[in-house]
C-alpha cells in the first residue's frame, strides 16, 4: 500500500518560470526520498499562453496527473491562471499562494473578454476553501534584484504556508534544490526573493 | 558534461523529463548516429543528445526534415551503426516512405525510431495514433508507461533491432515526453559497433530491394517481404519474454489490460479506489506484436476485460480479432463496443479513475453539489487565454505589413474582383495567425460564395492551416483552380520553408501559380524550441554552418520576383508585400517575399546572457487618444485599460522592439527609461 500522496499545482503564463519551480519541487522531494512526476503543458507559444504543472510525490505514484479537488497547494503565478486551475484542482482547505500581477490576455486587450478583478479571484479561491496568501510577488522579486525571480519569491511564500500544513518537504529542503536549480549569476537574488516571500507569508499567518 | 544524461554514474537517481530518459536510453546504448527533425512534443530527445554528443563522441543532427533524418540514420544504420531517429506524429507521416521501405532488407546495425503523439493535439494537427503505421509496416513497437521505462525500453530497443535486424519503433505520447520522473541510471555501453560495409551481408544485395535476392520463390521486393514476415514470426515469440510485458495477479476474475500512459493511471487510479490487487492486469509494454502466451494466461483467468491505451484502440482491436478464435463469450470493455472511454482526447487519470471504479463496481471520487455549482458560478467569471505572439514577436509586424496590404490591394481592385483575399496559413509560431480569439463566438455561414471577413488582430489573419509545407501547396490549387475572388496568400516560416517548401514553389513556378508566398525568417526553428534551422549558420553540436539564404533557394527555383523586407519596419513591410501581390496579380506568377528579422526571444535572451540591459516602452497617458491601433498590433505587452480607455505597456513583458511606437499615429509611446533597444542588440 502506498501512503498517502502530495500533490500540487502550478499555473502561470510561458516565461514566468513555471517549469523551473516544479522542478526545483521535484528535487526537494527526491532529496526526501519519494518518487516524483511532474506533468507539463505549456501551450503552442514559446511566451504568454496559459502554462500548468501538475507535480505528484509520494512513494508510490505512477502518472504525472491529477484529479479533481486534489492538490494540496496551489502555486500561482498569474491571478486569472490561478483561478483557472484552482477552481478543478484545489482542495479544501488547501494552500494557494498567488502572485496579484496580472498578465492580460489577448482576449481581453481585444474587447473580447474582462479580466476578473483581482479581489473576486482571491474570493473565489477562499470560497473554494483556499489558505491563502497573496501578493505582488513580481514587484517583491524586483525588490530582491530581478523580476524574474518571482517564481522563486513564490515559492519563498509556500515554504512558509507549509509549516503550518503536512507536506513531504520544508523550507530548507527547498532552499537547498532552488539553489541547485537556478543559475548562478541570480543566485544571490533569488535567495534574497526566496526569504522576502517567506517573510511576506509569515506577516499573512502572525496576522502582522 | 553539459547534460545530466552523459554522466557515467549507473545507479545515479535524478528528475528526468521523458525525452531527457529517451536520450539516456541511447546513451546507455551506445548510440553513434542521432538524428531528428524538432516537432513538439518530442524536440528535447534530440536537443538533449545534440549537448553530450560531442564529449560522448557521437554525431546528432538535426536534419532538414524528418525524412532526411530517417533516410540518414538508416544510412548509418547500414554501416552497423546503432542509429535514433526522433520526431513527432506528424513526422512520422513524412518518414514512412522509407520506413515502411527499409524493413524488406532490414540492417545490420541497430535502428529506433522514436514518435512522440500528441493525444487532445497540445501541439499538434492532429491526435494521430502512429502505432498503426508501424504496425502497417511490420515492426515491433514499444511504449513506456513511466520516464524510467522510456529510458530502459530505449536502450533495450538497440538490443531488440540487433537481434532482427529491423527498426524498433518507440511511441511516446506528450504525458511521458513532457511529463518528468524520477529515473535510476544503467551502465553505458562501451563498445562501439563496426562500420563497415558489405553490400551483401547475410542477405544478398541487401540494401537494394530490387537486387536480384531470390526467396521463397520469388524475386526483388517480395522475396525481400518474405524475409521480413519471416523476421516478424520470431519477433512474435520474442514479445512474450520482454520484461516491459507482464501479468499481475488479481484477487477477482476481472481483468484490465493497459498500455503505456493507460497503465500508469490505471496503477494509479487503483491506489485511488484502495483496490491495489483486485483486478489482474496484463501489462502491456509491446502493443504489437501483442504477447500472445501471456495474452491467453491473462485471458484464462479472468471473465471481462477492460483496455485501457492511450490514443485510439489499438490493442483493443488486436484483441477482438485474438479473441473471437480463443474466448469469444468474455466482454472486452474500453473505446469500441462496450465504450467507457472516450476516443478523442487524451486519457487523463480522471477518466481512467471512472472507467476503473465502473469496471470493478466501485464508486468512483464524487465532488458533492453544492461545491460542484460554486465551481461553475466560479468558471463563469475567468477569461479565456488565447495563445499570443511573444512580446517583440516579428511575425507582428510581418502580419501587420500583412493586413493592411491585403486591404489596400483588395481595395485598388474593387471594380476587378470581390477582394476576399486567401492567406494559407502554415506550421511554427506564425500559425498562431489562425487560432483566433478564444473569447469570440464564430457563427457558421452557408450560402457557397466568396466572403471577406475584417478583424483587428493577427490571430485572425490566417484562413487555412494544416500541416508543414501545405499552404504553399494549397494556394496554388485554389489559383489552378480558377479561383479569382481576390489574392492568394501563403506564409511559412524558415525552418518550414527548408522541410517541405522547396518542391512546392518548383511547382509554383513551373506550373504557372499567380500566389505571393512570404517567408518569415526568424533564423531559427522558434515554435519548437529555437532548434537551428539552415537559416541559423549553427549545427545541432554548435559547430558553426553555411546559412543558406532562401532568397537565394527561391531564385534559383525560378521565381523572378523575390524581395526581402525587415518586419520591424512597418511600412516598408506593408509596401513590400503590396508590391509583391501586385506583381504576382498583373504578371501572373509566384512572388516572394523574405521577411527576415531574428526571433526576438532570442535576441533578449542574448541581451540578458551578456548582461545588456533592455529598456521598455511606455504609453504617455496625456498623448494617447485611445485608437487602439497598438492593441490591435496583438502584441500580448500592449494591454488596454478599459476604465481609462487608453493602451498601457507591461514592464515586465516589454522586450522594447519598438513596433508599438511605430503603430501609434501620435507619437505617444515611447521608450520609458534608458537602455538599450532590442534592435540595438548585438
Ligand atoms: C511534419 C512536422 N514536423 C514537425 C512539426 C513541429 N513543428 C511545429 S512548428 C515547426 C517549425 C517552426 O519553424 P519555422 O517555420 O521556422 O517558424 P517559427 O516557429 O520559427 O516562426 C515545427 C518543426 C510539425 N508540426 N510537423
Amino acid at each position: 500500500m502506498a501512503g498517502r500522496n502530495y500533490y500540487l499545482m502550478i499555473a502561470g503564463v510561458g516565461g514566468q518560470g513555471s517549469v523551473l519551480l516544479s522542478r526545483i519541487i521535484g528535487d526537494a522531494a527526491l532529496m526526501k526520498g519519494l518518487s516524483v512526476r511532474i506533468g507539463e503543458t505549456f501551450g503552442a507559444a514559446q511566451r504568454g499562453g496559459a502554462v500548468h504543472s501538475h507535480v505528484r510525490i509520494g512513494e508510490e505514484v505512477y502518472g504525472p496527473l491529477l484529479i479533481e479537488d486534489e492538490a494540496d497547494a496551489l502555486l500561482a503565478l498569474e491571478p486569472l491562471e490561478g483561478l483557472r486551475r484552482g477552481v478543478i484542482y484545489l482542495k479544501p482547505g488547501g494552500i494557494a499562494v498567488v502572485n496579484t500581477r496580472k498578465v492580460y490576455p489577448i482576449d481581453v486587450n481585444v474587447g473580447a473578454a474582462d479580466y476578473p478583478e483581482v479581489e473576486k479571484i482571491l474570493d473565489a479561491l477562499k470560497k473554494l476553501g483556499a489558505r491563502l496568501v497573496a501578493y505582488d510577488f513580481t514587484k517583491l522579486a524586483e525588490e530582491a534584484g530581478t523580476t524574474r525571480a518571482m517564481n522563486i519569491a513564490v515559492l519563498g511564500a509556500y515554504a512558509r504556508m507549509i509549516e503550518e500544513a503536512d507536506a513531504p518537504f520544508d523550507k530548507v529542503t527547498l532552499l537547498e534544490a532552488m539553489k541547485g536549480r537556478v543559475p548562478k549569476r541570480w543566485l544571490d537574488a533569488n535567495i534574497k526573493a526566496f526569504e522576502l516571500g517567506y517573510k511576506v507569508a509569515d506577516e499573512e499567518i502572525s496576522g502582522k | 558534461m553539459k547534460h545530466v544524461v552523459g554522466l557515467d554514474e549507473p545507479g545515479k537517481r535524478v528528475i528526468l523529463q521523458g525525452n531527457e530518459a529517451f536520450a539516456r536510453g541511447a546513451v546507455e546504448a551506445g548510440v553513434q548516429v542521432a538524428a531528428g527533425y524538432p516537432g513538439t512534443p518530442s524536440s528535447e530527445i534530440m536537443e538533449t543528445l545534440s549537448m553530450v554528443a560531442k564529449d560522448l563522441g557521437f554525431h546528432a543532427e538535426w536534419a532538414v526534415n524528418e525524412k532526411v533524418a530517417l533516410d540518414v540514420a538508416v544510412g548509418a544504420a547500414s554501416v552497423g551503426a546503432r542509429t535514433i531517429a526522433t520526431m513527432k506524429n506528424a513526422g512520422t507521416n513524412w518518414v514512412m516512405d522509407m520506413f515502411s521501405t527499409v524493413v524488406y532488407g532490414g540492417l545490420p546495425g541497430a535502428l529506433v525510431i522514436v514518435s512522440a503523439d500528441d493525444p487532445e493535439a497540445f501541439y499538434s494537427s492532429t491526435e494521430e495514433d502512429t502505432r498503426f503505421l508501424a504496425k502497417g509496416v511490420g515492426v515491433m513497437i514499444l511504449e513506456p508507461s513511466t520516464q524510467q521505462e522510456a529510458k530502459d525500453m530505449t536502450k533495450a530497443a538497440f538490443d531488440y533491432s540487433e537481434r532482427f535486424e529491423l527498426p524498433v519503433f518507440i511511441r511516446s505520447v506528450t504525458r511521458i515526453s513532457h511529463s518528468s520522473g524520477d529515473v535510476t541510471f544503467g551502465e553505458i555501453r562501451k563498445e562501439r559497433n563496426p562500420i563497415f560495409f558489405d553490400r551483401h551481408y547475410k542477405l544478398p544485395f541487401r540494401y537494394n530491394v530490387y537486387g536480384p535476392f531470390k526467396y521463397k520463390g520469388k524475386t526483388g521486393p517480395t522475396a525481400k517481404h518474405a524475409w521480413q514476415l519471416e523476421q516478424l514470426e520470431k519477433i512474435k515469440e520474442f514479445v512474450n519474454e520482454v520484461p516491459f510485458n507482464k501479468i499481475e495477479k488479481g484477487s477477482t476474475r476481472l481483468g484490465i489490460i493497459a498500455a503505456g500512459m493507460g497503465y500508469a493511471y490505471v496503477k494509479d487510479s487503483l491506489i485511488k479506489l484502495d483496490a491495489e490487487g483486485k483486478p489482474w492486469i496484463l501489462k502491456v509494454g509491446t502493443p504489437f506484436p501483442l504477447p500472445e502466451k501471456l495474452l491467453k494466461e491473462f485471458i484464462d483467468s479472468v471473465d471481462k476485460i477492460l483496455v485501457v491505451e492511450e490514443g485510439d484502440p489499438f490493442i483493443e482491436e488486436q484483441l477482438y480479432a485474438f479473441m473471437k478464435e480463443y474466448a469469444p463469450e468474455k466482454p472486452i470493455y474500453g473505446k469500441t463496443k462496450n465504450q467507457v472511454l472516450l476516443r478523442y482526447g487524451e486519457l487523463g487519470l480522471s477518466q481512467v479513475v471512472n472507467a476503473v471504479a465502473k469496471f470493478l463496481g466501485l464508486n468512483p471520487p464524487k465532488v458533492d453539489e453544492s461545491r460542484k455549482k460554486l465551481k461553475e458560478e466560479i468558471s463563469a467569471i475567468i477569461a479565456p487565454r488565447s495563445s499570443a505572439l511573444c512580446p517583440g514577436c516579428q511575425h507582428l509586424g510581418t502580419y501587420w505589413g500583412l493586413r493592411f496590404a491585403l486591404i489596400k490591394v483588395a481595395s485598388k481592385f474593387k471594380d476587378k474582383w470581390k477582394g476576399v483575399w486567401i492567406v494559407n496559413g502554415d506550421i511554427g509560431c506564425y500559425e498562431q495567425g489562425g487560432y483566433g480569439i478564444f473569447a469570440k463566438e464564430i457563427i457558421p455561414s452557408t450560402k457557397k460564395e466568396s466572403k471577406r471577413y475584417m478583424f483587428n488582430n493577427p490571430y485572425e489573419i490566417l484562413d487555412t492551416n494544416y500541416i508543414m509545407g501545405g499552404g504553399i501547396g494549397l494556394a496554388q490549387g485554389q489559383y489552378q483552380a480558377g479561383y479569382r475572388d481576390g489574392p492568394i496568400v501563403a506564409v511559412a516560416g524558415d525552418s518550414t520553408f527548408f522541410h517541405a517548401c522547396m518542391p512546392a514553389l518548383a511547382n509554383a513556378v513551373y506550373n504557372k501559380a499567380a500566389i505571393t508566398f512570404i517567408v518569415m525568417d526568424n533564423s531559427w526553428t522558434a515554435m519548437t524550441g529555437h532548434q537551428p534551422s539552415p537559416s541559423s549558420g549553427w549545427t545541432a553540436m554548435g559547430e558553426p554552418a553555411r546559412v543558406i539564404k532562401i532568397e537565394d533557394v527561391a531564385k534559383a527555383l525560378g521565381v523572378e520576383h523575390v524581395f526581402t523586407v525587415d518586419p520591424y519596419d512597418i511600412k516598408a513591410t506593408e509596401e513590400t508585400i503590396m508590391k509583391a501581390i501586385l506583381t504576382s496579380v498583373e504578371k501572373k506568377v509566384p512572388t516572394v517575399v523574405v521577411a527576415r528579422r531574428e526571433c526576438a526571444l532570442q535576441v533578449a535572451r542574448r541581451a540578458s546572457r551578456s548582461g545588456v540591459n533592455l529598456t521598455y516602452y511606455t504609453v504617455n497617458q496625456d498623448k494617447c487618444i485611445g485608437c487602439t491601433l497598438c492593441v490591435q498590433l496583438g502584441c500580448p505587452a500592449v494591454g488596454w485599460d478599459k476604465e481609462k480607455k487608453k493602451a498601457f505597456i507591461d514592464p515586465v513583458l516589454c522586450v522594447a522592439c519598438g513596433l508599438c511606437a511605430q503603430v501609434c499615429p501620435v507619437k505617444a509611446i515611447v521608450p520609458a527609461k534608458e537602455g538599450v533597444k532590442l534592435t540595438e542588440v548585438k
